[in-house]
């Protein structure tokens, strides 16, 4: 029964304007529509009673799924929502924000079974699981629709209003004054306009009625909040584009130009350093007991390269466009692209030795040559012998066989296996192991290993002069390697929302009624907050008109919260 | 209301979801980057111990086991006869062995390759860009991908004849 009661509810005013379905007050004149036993005290004044764009009598799919969306109680749901799934996140560390982690075992090993249930109910990676996403996205939804749904109706309300508006209208205000009025209507109409005007008001009238109105623009500023949310939104769905965002840790060995991947930048750390406070600069209780850094600093040279770019076979060329001395919170930025120092470590790491061939016996030196750890010459000449590299060992160790085997790829015990040929050797050569570092020597007993291979008289040794023929790459640097090219946009959603909350919160759209008929003044005020201001407005500006009304006596029965 | 209103719904829905479904798509299937068990194997362009530069694309067509291995992991080693033999029996059924050295210079990869006498094609992945996109991290990995370029299993630790035999009989079917 009550649906067929709305399908042929009359929406044709008393004063001859054709309403929409769902509109609660006339959009011309403002009488209430509808039965009179379901008007309340004071009238529904949200989009001043124009019905929203949802509203319709015979809602399609598509109609449905644009009610769904234009619904704000749908948004909150979507909000809670949200904000639990986004709590769910902070339970423990998101894989994110480890480096170098087995998230399978991680989580486990470190929280037990609650762990191992977060883990595999995927909450460990939340924010960029689809669930959260598609949360995301209808929340991004509902405030497109929901704006659309609202703009334009409530833009129609306020650009077409009547000047002479229903009694029912007037009356059924929150503010609402009814008095009598000794003078011609149009005489007393035009004395209260100055006053009006002198508070801020737009006054327009006609005949005995009045529409003072300002500050309309306020009404916008949700408005505004949606556009810039939605702007907000769209840039952190941009995040996971390709090439808007990257966000990686490098290790930058000192001295070496070093390729950042899936770029074609290149960065060379030319020296980084590392200052400690000494004792002396230390509050007491730390002297002795901590080592605090004062300063990290890498000096960076950023390089793009230019041509011969991702083709293994060929060297790229490389052109320096930018050079900075990154320290904590100065990074080095270019382009988007933005270099934090993140750690270090002070392990110095051999990059070539320049030994000298000597025969012990004679006590010459023949040849210098440079020996690079990586990639080294295979065939050296040194005076008149010829030194072949065979074999190349950068981490010396024995397997189980006692065969000589490399234990890592990290120089960190680098061992050379050399044939030299030349006069006074055999004819097949001689077979020679050369430990580039001291230690090494020692502990490998580089001595008795040649003395099996060479016999006891052989006379060649291998030697570095000094220290300045040893070249070390003295400590790594590890840099926080960012690209995000969404992060201006996520600047400009909030800076946006942030209008948009001033123009909604510092200003109030007031709007003044009044109609002077046969003696009678009818006023009727509306403001969408800021009663009690608003109230003091008007009786301020009926003063001026030599009218005194007691601010209380305003209040129809709304409370005027 | 406006007759216009019905086109304006459906482009707006439409754009909705569009970008809707991009975001929420990209969530669920490009989500850690790591390439998984049914995914398409990432591209590689890498320097052959050949001297010529190789990428995946090569092989079309082909099944393929990609093996990343180090000269110093000793399960890497001890795997590489298996490899072999397998790519001695199945090379001419359209099946191809690639290994990828991780990170060691031309020298040590040679005198490997030479000491344990192995001649599939070897790829040197000095940069480690092969392995931060197959997203490996303990060695030996292995790859077999199908002739459509898709991973059908990926084997973490060393391989066995047997096993591997297994496996590139069902990558052949």
């Amino acid at each position: 029964m009550s649906e067929r009661e709305a399908f042929i509810t009359n929406t044709k005013c008393e004063c001859g304007h054709q309403n929409p379905v769902g509109t609660v007050l006339c959009e011309a004149c403002g009488k209430p529509l509808g039965k009179e036993s379901d008007w309340g005290d004071n009238l529904e004044m949200r989009y001043d009673g124009v019905a929203r764009r949802s509203q319709r009598v015979n809602p399609s799919i598509i109609d449905r799924v644009w009610n769904f969306f234009s619904s704000v109680k749908i948004a909150i749901y979507l909000i809670v929502l949200t904000l639990l799934g986004s709590m769910l996140g902070t339970i423990f560390p998101q894989e994110s924000t480890f480096l170098n982690i087995d998230a399978s075992s991680y989580y486990k090993q470190e929280y037990g079974t609650a762990g191992d249930i977060y883990y595999k109910l995927g909450l460990s990676h939340t924010y960029e699981s689809w669930w959260f996403v598609t949360l995301l996205v209808m929340i991004g939804a509902s405030l497109v629709i929901c704006s659309l749904d609202r703009v334009l109706p409530l833009y129609k309300a306020l650009t077409r209003q009547k000047i002479r508006k229903h009694r029912q209208f007037l009356t059924r205000q929150k503010a609402v004054l009814v008095t009598e009025v000794q003078e011609e209507p149009e005489a007393w109409v035009a004395r209260v306009v100055q006053p009006m005007r002198k508070k801020g008001y737009r006054v327009k009238t006609e005949g005995g009625a009045l529409l003072a109105e300002k500050h309309r623009f306020s009404r916008w500023g949700p408005y505004v909040i949606h556009i810039g949310l939605i702007i907000f939104l769209l840039a952190v769905l941009a995040r996971g584009l390709p090439g808007l965002n990257m966000d990686q840790h490098l290790a930058f060995p000192q001295g070496e130009i070093t390729q950042i991947p899936d770029t074609t930048y290149y960065l060379k750390n030319e020296k980084f350093t590392v200052e400690f406070y000494t004792d002396d600069e230390m509050p007491e209780e730390f002297r002795g007991k901590k080592i605090l850094p004062k300063l990290f600093q890498t000096k960076a040279v950023l390089y793009k390269c230019t041509a011969d770019c991702g083709d293994p076979t060929k060297e790229p060329q490389l052109t320096e466009v930018t050079t900075h001395d990154i320290q904590v919170n100065s990074p080095l930025d270019y382009k988007g692209l933005k270099a934090y120092q993140f750690d270090y470590d002070l392990t110095p790491v051999l990059r070539s030795v320049q030994p000298a061939l000597k025969n012990s016996t004679t006590g010459e030196t023949y040849g210098k040559f440079k020996l690079d750890m990586k990639n080294p010459q295979r065939t050296i000449t040194a005076g008149p012998y010829t030194l072949t590299l065979k074999e190349k060992y950068m981490d010396f160790g024995l397997n189980e066989d006692g065969q000589p085997i490399s234990k890592s790829p990290y120089p960190n015990a680098p061992a050379f296996l050399f044939l030299i040929q030349g006069p006074d050797l055999p004819a097949e050569g001689q077979q020679y192991f050369y430990f580039p570092k001291q230690v090494d020597k020692t502990q490998f007993q580089q001595v008795a290993i040649n003395d099996k291979l060479g016999g006891s008289s052989r006379f060649l040794e291998l030697e570095v002069d000094n220290m300045s023929d040893v070249d070390f790459s003295e400590s790594t640097t590890y840099l926080n390697i960012r690209i995000d090219r969404a992060m201006p946009f996520v600047w400009l959603g909030a800076a946006i929302v942030m209008l948009g909350l001033v123009l909604g919160f510092y200003w109030q759209h007031r709007r003044i009624w009044l109609t002077v008929t046969n003696g009678e003044l009818i006023l009727g005020g509306h403001t969408n907050k800021n009663w009690f201001g608003f109230r003091r407005e008007i009786v301020s500006i009926l003063e001026k008109v030599d009218m005194v009304v007691d601010e209380k006596s305003l209040d129809n029965g709304g409370g005027l919260t | 209301m406006g007759k216009a209103r019905k086109p304006i719904q459906i482009v707006i829905l439409f754009l909705i979801v569009l970008v809707g479904g991009y975001a929420i798509g990209s969530s669920v299937f490009g989500g850690s980057g790591k390439p998984e068990e049914g995914s398409k194997a990432p591209s590689i362009d890498l320097l052959g111990l050949d001297g010529v530069g190789h990428t995946l694309d090569e092989y079309k067509g082909k099944a393929i086991v990609l093996n990343f291995w180090g000269s110093w992991c000793t399960p890497c080693v001890k795997e590489m006869p298996a490899l072999q033999a397998q790519w001695e029996k199945w090379k001419d059924k359209d099946v191809v062995v690639i290994g990828i050295n991780v990170g060691e210079d031309q020298m040590t990869v040679e005198n490997f390759v030479k000491q344990v006498d192995i001649d599939f094609p070897i790829l040197m992945d000095t940069g480690r860009d092969a392995v931060r996109s197959y997203g490996i991290s303990p060695l030996p990995t292995t790859f077999f991908i199908n002739a459509k370029g898709k991973i059908d299993n990926i084997h973490i630790g060393q391989l066995d004849l047997d096993s591997l035999d297994d496996q590139i009989g069902k990558l052949v079917d």
